[in-house]
C-alpha cells in the first residue's frame, strides 16, 4: 500500500519555491507560517532546511518545495547551487530595514545570472512585518516602484498575522506553473523527465 | 434583805467585778436614818481583794451609791459590843473606828459571822472579834457564807431565783389583800386554812349531787338500745326485700344480653351477605366477555380488559377464613376459576395467533410498508420480491416494527393480567413472543447486514480490484451471490458521481483509500444508528407488553410513556426490586437479537480485514453509540451489546497498531537501491493523519495517543535499526532523510502528545545532517586532511605551533608534497565527485541535496581557512601556500552550480 503511495505522491507536479533575502527578515517565519500555521517570535538563525507540503493550487493538487536558506552567507558564490535548482522565488526584505530592501537588487542580480538561460524567472518582492507599521523604513511606493522596474509583483505581507501568506506562495506557484507550462507549449512534445514519469502514472490510473 | 441585796449585786458589784456576799442595813450610831449598807465583797478575779464597802441609798428614788470602801486587811478589831443580848450595835476597827447600828441583831450577827470567814479564807490575818458569840466564830456553821439568817428564808446564794414578774404580782396582790400579812403571818396561814376547809366541804357536796343525775343518764341509755335492737329488725327485713329484687335484675340483664348477641349475629350475617353479594358478583357481560368477548376489536378488548379486572377484583377478594366453606362461595370460586381459565386460554391463542400472523407477515414481505401492515387481512399487493430487494440494497435500513408494537401493546392490561393470574400461560406467551421475533429480527438482522456488507465490500472490490489489492474482498461478494449482482453495480454507478470512477484519474491511491474509508465510516454509521432505534424500540415495547417496567408511581409512569417511548432510568431506590424484571427483559433482549452482536462482529471483522484502519473509525463510532445508549438507559440491552462489541474494536485497534509496528520490525531494505524515506515512516504520516482527522473531538483520544506513543517509539527504533543495516547508503543520510521527515510530519500534525518526539527528531536530524557533511568533506582532500590531522595532533601533544616543522614527517617538503598532490584541477574534480557522490546517497523525495550542498560548501571554505591557518602559525615564513585559492573554491562551486 505504502509504497504504491510513494510512486504516487512523487507524481504530483511539484513546484520548486526558493526564500531569498537578508538574514531575519522573515523568511523562516514565512516558510513555518505557511507550512505549519504557526509563528515563532525567536530569532534562530537559519543554515538551509527544506519543506515540502501538498496544496491544492486552483483545484489541481500540487507539491510546493519550500528551501528556507539563511542569505547571510559570507561568499555569494555558495548560493548559485541553490538558485539553480529553484522554479520561482520570495525575493523578502523587512519593511523595517532598508539594508535589507537594498540588498533585494543583489541577490536578483545573482538569481538572474545564475539563471542566465531562462528569459523569465518567476519572482515576487516580499515586503515582510507589515504588521510592524509604526518601524516601516521602506515605503509601499518605493518598493512597488522597484517591483515595476523588474516587472515582478510586490506584495507586502506579515508572517505574524499571516496576512498575505498564502498569496505569495501561491501567486509564486502559479507563476511558476504558467511559465512551465509555456514551456511545454514551446518545446512541443519534448518533455522534462519528471513530466513523463507522471503521464505513465496516469495511464496506470486508468 | 434578799431583793436589795441583789440589786446592789447587779447595779453596784457585778460591773465592778465584786461579788457581795453579806449585807447588813445600819446607820451611824447616833443617827436615825438606816439609809446606810454595809457590805463584805470580794473580787472575782484573783488576787482576792476583800473588801468593806458602805452603799447608800439616795433619798428619793431607788438607787443605790457607793459611798467608801475599805480593805478587810485594814480592818483591825470587831466588837459586836454585847455578846449575848439582844444589841445591834457594832463597831468597826480600820485606820479609826467606825461606829454601826444594824437595823436587827440577826444581820449584824451574820455580817459579822460574814467578815470572820472571809478573814478565814482569804487573809488568815490577827483579827480582835470583841463580845462576839463564839458561836459565829465557827466554821462548823452549814453553808457558812449563806446560812440562813432569821426563819431560814434566805436562799442560798448561788440557787437563789428571782420571782417572775407575775408571781411577785401576784404575792403582792395576795399581800395587799391581807395587809397584815407579813406582819402576822401566823393569822394569815390561819385565815388561808380556814378558807381551804370551806372549799373542801364544798367539794363533797357537789360530788353527791351528781350521783342523781348519774341514775338518771343510765335509763336513758337503756331507753335507747331498746329503740337500737327495734330499727335493726326492721333493716333485716329491708335486706331481704332488696336481695330478691336484684335476682330478678339479673335476670332480665341475662335475657337482654341474650337478645344483643342475637341481633349482631343477625347484623354479621347480613354483612357478610352483604359483602360476599357484592364482591363476588361478576356482571353477566363480563362473564359474556370472558367467556367469548371479541379480542381483536378495540371495543372487544376493552371489554376484556374490564371483564378480567373485574374477575381479578372477585377473585381477590379477601375472604375471611370459613368463607370457602360456603357452598355459594365455593360455586362462585369455581365458577371464577373456570371463567379465568377459559379466558387466559382464550387470550394465550388470541395472542399466538396474532405472533404468528405478525411473523409471517413481516418475514414474507420483510420490506414492506407499514400499512401492508395495518389492512390486517391475509391479502397483500403483488410486490415482486426483486423491487424489494433492489429497494433494501439501496438504502441500507432496518424494518421497523412499531404497527405490529403498537397493536400488540392495546394487549398490555391482559398480558398484565395473565401475569398476575396464569404466570404459566404468560410465561409461555413470552417465550412463543421471544421464538418467533428471533427468528424474524435473525432475518431481518441478517438481510441488513448482507447489506451493509455488499456495500463495504463492493465498494472496495470495484475500485480496488483493478490495483490488486485487498484480494480478500473478492471472497466476501462470493458470499452475498444469492443477492441480484445488478442492485450492486447500480448502486455503485449512484455514488460514483460523487467520487470514484470518473475522475479517478487524478486520484492518488490514498485518496481512494480515504474515499473508501469515509464510505465505510458512513456505512458502519448507518449501521449503528438503524439497530440502535430498534434495539430501544424493542426493549421498550418487551418492558411495556410484558409488563416488566419497574413498578412505578403515576408520577413516574409519565416518564415510561414519554413522546420517545424510551424508558429512563429511574432513582437507585427503585432499582432494587426491578433488578429481578430488569434481568427478565435483557434476557429477552438476548434471546431476540442475538445474532447483533455476531453480525456486528462479523462486520467489524469484514471492515478490519478490508483495511485495518477501519478500525480507528469503528473504535470512534461505537464508544460514540456507547456513551450515547448509556446515556439513555446504562443496562440496556444495546448498551450491553455494544459495549461488548466495543471491546472487539478496541482489540482490532490494537491489533492494527501492533500490525503496523510488526511490519516496522519486518521491513526488508533492498541492498541495491538507496534507502530513502521508508516506508514506514510515509505509513506513520498517512496513519496519524487519518487518525488526527477520525479523533477529532472523539472521546478515545487517549487510546490514540497511547497508540502514538507506541507507534513512534517503533518507528525511531526502526529507523535507526534500518540506518545501522544499511550499505548502499550511509547510515548519516538514513538518519538524517527519515528524521527530517518525521519532524516535519509531527510539525504539521501538532500532536501534543509528541511533542518531545518532534524535538528529538529535529535534533537527530541536524545531528546526522552535521556528521554526514563533516564525514564526506574528508574525501576530496583526503591527505590534506591527513597530514593537517597530524600537525595538529603533535601540537595537542605539547609540540609548539612553530616548531612542527622540524619534525621528519611534518618537515615542510613533506607539507609542500601534499600540497602540490592537490592542485585547483584534482580539487575541482574531487568536488564534482562529491556532488555526484551526494546526489546518490539522497533522495528525491525529501530534497535535502540543496540543504546538505550548503553545508558541504560552508565546511569545505572553512576547512580551507583551518588549513590556511595552520600552515600561517606552524610554517610561518615558508611562503607556501595551497594550490588553489578561495576564489579558486567558489569558481568550482559555481561551475558545478552551472552543470545541473
Ligand atoms: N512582527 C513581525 N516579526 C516578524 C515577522 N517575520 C519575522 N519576524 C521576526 O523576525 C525575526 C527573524 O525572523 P526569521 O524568520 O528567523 O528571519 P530569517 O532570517 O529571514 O529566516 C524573528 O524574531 C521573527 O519572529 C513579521 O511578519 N512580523
Ligand atoms: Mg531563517
Amino acid at each position: 500500500m505504502a509504497a504504491n503511495k510513494n510512486k504516487n505522491q512523487s507524481s504530483l507536479v511539484l513546484h520548486k519555491v526558493i526564500m531569498v533575502g537578508s538574514g531575519g527578515v522573515g523568511k523562516s517565519a514565512l516558510t513555518l507560517q505557511f507550512m505549519y500555521d504557526e509563528f515563532v517570535e525567536d530569532y534562530e538563525p537559519t543554515k538551509a532546511d527544506s519543506y515540502r507540503k501538498k496544496v491544492v493550487l486552483d483545484g489541481e493538487e500540487v507539491q510546493i518545495d519550500i528551501l528556507d536558506t539563511a542569505g547571510q552567507e559570507d561568499y555569494a558564490a555558495i548560493r548559485d547551487n541553490y538558485f539553480r535548482s529553484g522554479e520561482g522565488f520570495l525575493l523578502v526584505f523587512s519593511i523595517t530595514e532598508s539594508e535589507s530592501f537594498s540588498a533585494t537588487s543583489d541577490f536578483r542580480e545573482q538569481i538572474l545570472r545564475v539563471k542566465a538561460e531562462e528569459d523569465k524567472v518567476p519572482l515576487l518582492v516580499v515586503g515582510n512585518k507589515s504588521d510592524l507599521e509604526d518601524r516601516r523604513q521602506v515605503s509601499a511606493d518605493e518598493a512597488r516602484a522597484k517591483a515595476d522596474e523588474w516587472s515582478v509583483q510586490y506584495v507586502e505581507t506579515s508572517a505574524k498575522t499571516r496576512a498575505n501568506v498564502d498569496k505569495v506562495f501561491f501567486d509564486l506557484m502559479r507563476e511558476v506553473r504558467a511559465k512551465k507550462m509555456s514551456e511545454t507549449k514551446e518545446k512541443n512534445g519534448k518533455k522534462s523527465g519528471n513530466k513523463k514519469k507522471s503521464l505513465k502514472e496516469r495511464c496506470v490510473l486508468l | 434583805m434578799t431583793a436589795i441585796k441583789h440589786a446592789l449585786q447587779r447595779d453596784i458589784f457585778t460591773p465592778n467585778d465584786e461579788r457581795l456576799l453579806s449585807i447588813v442595813n445600819v446607820c451611824k450610831a447616833g443617827k436615825k436614818k438606816k439609809n446606810c449598807f454595809l457590805c463584805a465583797t470580794v473580787t472575782t478575779e484573783r488576787p482576792v481583794q476583800v473588801k468593806v464597802v458602805k452603799v447608800k441609798k439616795s433619798d428619793k428614788g431607788d438607787f443605790y451609791k457607793r459611798q467608801m470602801a475599805w480593805e478587810l486587811r485594814d480592818l483591825t478589831e470587831v466588837d459586836a459590843r454585847d455578846a449575848n443580848k439582844d444589841n445591834p450595835e457594832f463597831d468597826l476597827h480600820f485606820e479609826k473606828v467606825y461606829r454601826w447600828v444594824a437595823s436587827s441583831t440577826a444581820e449584824k450577827n451574820s455580817f459579822i459571822s460574814c467578815i470572820w470567814k472571809l478573814n478565814q479564807r482569804y487573809l488568815r490575818k490577827k483579827l480582835e472579834f470583841v463580845n462576839v458569840s463564839p458561836q459565829l466564830l465557827e466554821e462548823s456553821v452549814p453553808s457558812g457564807e449563806s446560812q440562813s439568817v432569821a426563819g431560814g428564808d434566805e436562799d442560798v446564794l448561788d440557787d437563789y431565783q428571782e420571782l417572775n414578774t407575775r408571781e411577785e404580782q401576784d404575792i403582792e396582790s395576795m399581800m395587799e389583800v391581807c395587809e397584815y400579812a407579813i406582819s402576822n403571818a401566823e393569822g394569815f396561814a390561819e385565815k388561808l386554812s380556814r378558807e381551804l376547809q370551806v372549799l373542801d366541804g364544798a367539794n363533797i357536796q357537789s360530788i353527791m349531787a351528781s350521783e342523781k343525775q348519774v341514775n338518771l343518764l343510765m335509763q336513758l341509755l337503756d331507753h335507747a338500745l331498746s329503740e337500737v335492737d327495734n330499727i335493726e329488725g326492721k333493716l333485716l327485713s329491708y335486706e331481704e326485700m332488696l336481695q330478691s329484687v336484684k335476682e330478678q335484675m339479673d335476670q332480665i340483664s341475662q335475657s337482654n344480653r341474650l337478645i344483643q348477641i342475637s341481633k349482631t349475629n343477625n347484623d354479621k350475617l347480613l354483612d357478610e351477605i352483604q359483602f360476599l353479594v357484592n364482591y363476588m358478583d361478576l356482571s353477566k357481560g363480563h362473564i359474556k366477555a370472558l367467556q367469548e368477548g371479541d379480542l381483536s376489536s378495540p371495543k372487544g378488548i376493552e371489554a376484556c380488559i374490564n371483564a378480567s379486572e373485574a374477575l381479578s377484583q372477585c377473585m381477590n377478594v379477601a375472604l375471611k377464613p370459613g368463607h370457602d366453606k360456603l357452598l355459594a362461595v365455593k360455586q362462585q370460586q369455581r365458577l371464577f376459576t373456570e371463567l379465568k381459565d377459559t379466558f387466559a386460554r382464550r387470550l394465550t391463542n388470541h395472542l399466538n395467533n396474532v405472533f404468528v400472523y405478525q411473523f409471517n407477515h413481516f418475514s414474507h414481505f420483510k420490506m414492506t410498508i407499514p400499512q401492508f401492515y395495518r389492512s390486517s387481512c391475509l391479502s397483500l399487493p403483488g410486490h415482486d420480491q426483486s423491487n424489494t430487494l433492489a429497494q433494501h440494497t439501496a438504502d441500507l435500513t432496518l424494518p421497523k416494527h412499531s404497527p405490529l408494537h403498537r397493536d400488540l401493546l392495546r394487549y398490555a392490561k391482559l398480558m398484565e393480567w395473565l401475569k398476575n393470574t396464569q404466570r404459566d400461560k404468560y410465561e409461555g406467551l413470552s417465550r412463543t413472543y421471544v421464538d418467533y421475533m428471533t427468528r424474524l429480527y435473525e432475518r431481518e438482522i441478517k438481510d441488513f447486514f448482507e447489506v451493509a456488507k455488499i456495500k463495504m465490500a463492493g465498494s472496495s472490490k470495484d475500485v480496488k480490484g483493478k490495483f490488486g489489492l485487498h484480494g480478500s474482498s473478492g471472497k466476501l461478494t462470493g458470499s452475498t451471490s444469492s443477492l441480484n449482482k445488478l442492485a450492486v453495480t447500480s448502486s455503485n454507478s449512484k455514488r460514483s458521481q460523487s467520487s470514484s470512477l470518473l475522475d479517478m484519474g487524478n486520484m492518488s491511491a490514498s485518496d481512494l483509500d480515504v474515499a473508501d474509508r469515509t464510505r465505510f465510516d458512513k456505512i458502519f454509521e448507518q449501521v449503528l444508528s438503524e439497530l440502535e432505534p430498534l434495539c430501544l424500540a424493542e426493549q421498550d415495547f418487551i418492558s411495556k407488553f410484558f409488563k416488566l417496567q419497574q413498578h412505578s408511581t403515576p408520577a413516574q409512569g409519565e416518564n415510561v410513556d414519554d413522546a420517545d417511548g424510551i424508558v429512563h432510568s429511574r432513582p437507585p431506590s427503585e432499582h432494587r426490586i426491578s433488578i429481578s424484571e430488569k434481568d427478565m427483559v435483557r434476557l429477552m433482549m438476548n434471546k431476540i437479537f442475538q445474532s447483533i452482536e455476531m453480525e456486528l462482529n462479523s462486520l467489524i471483522a469484514l471492515g478490519d480485514k478490508v483495511d485495518s484502519f477501519n478500525s480507528l473509525y469503528m473504535l470512534v463510532k461505537i464508544s460514540h453509540h456507547v456513551l450515547t445508549a448509556e446515556n439513555v438507559d446504562p443496562a440496556s440491552y444495546l448498551s450491553t451489546t455494544l459495549g461488548n462489541v466495543l471491546v472487539t474494536v478496541k482489540r482490532n485497534f490494537d491489533k492494527c497498531i501492533s500490525g503496523q509496528i510488526r511490519q516496522m520490525e519486518e521491513v526488508k531494505i533492498s541492498k541495491k537501491s538507496k534507502v530513502g524515506i521508508l516506508q514506514f515512516v510515509t505509513g506513520f504520516e498517512e496513519f496519524a493523519k487519518l487518525a488526527e482527522a477520525i479523533f477529532r473531538n472523539a472521546e478515545r483520544r487517549g487510546d490514540l495517543d497511547k497508540a502514538y506513543i507506541k507507534l513512534i517509539r517503533a518507528v525511531f527504533n526502526n529507523v535507526e535499526k534500518v540506518a545501522n543495516e544499511s550499505q548502499k547508503t550511509p547510515r548519516d543520510v538514513v538518519m538524517m532523510e527519515n528524521f527530517h521527515h518525521i519532524f516535519s510530519t509531527l510539525s504539521s500534525l501538532k500532536i501534543s502528545c509528541l511533542e518531545t518526539e518532534r524535538k528529538d527528531a529535529k535534533q537527530k536530524y541536524t545531528e546526522h545532517l552535521q556528521s554526514y557533511v563533516i564525514n564526506s568533506l574528508g574525501q576530496p582532500l583526503e591527505k590534506l586532511n591527513h597530514f593537517f590531522e597530524g600537525v595538529e595532533a603533535r601540537v595537542a601533544q605539547g609540540v609548539r605551533e612553530e616548531e612542527v616543522s622540524y619534525q621528519l614527517a611534518f618537515n615542510k617538503q613533506e607539507l609542500r608534497k601534499v600540497i602540490k598532490e592537490y592542485p585547483g584541477k584534482e580539487v575541482k574534480k574531487g568536488l564534482d565527485n562529491l556532488y555526484k557522490k551526494v546526489d546518490k546517497h539522497l533522495c528525491d523525495e525529501e530534497n535535502l541535496l540543496q540543504v546538505v550542498w550548503h553545508s558541504m560548501q560552508d565546511e569545505f571554505i572553512r576547512q580551507y581557512k583551518h588549513f590556511e591557518g595552520l600552515i600561517n602559525r606552524c610554517y610561518p615564513g615558508s611562503g607556501i601556500t595551497m594550490e588553489f585559492t578561495i576564489q579558486d573554491m567558489l569558481e568550482y562551486f559555481s561551475s558545478i552550480a552551472q552543470s545541473h
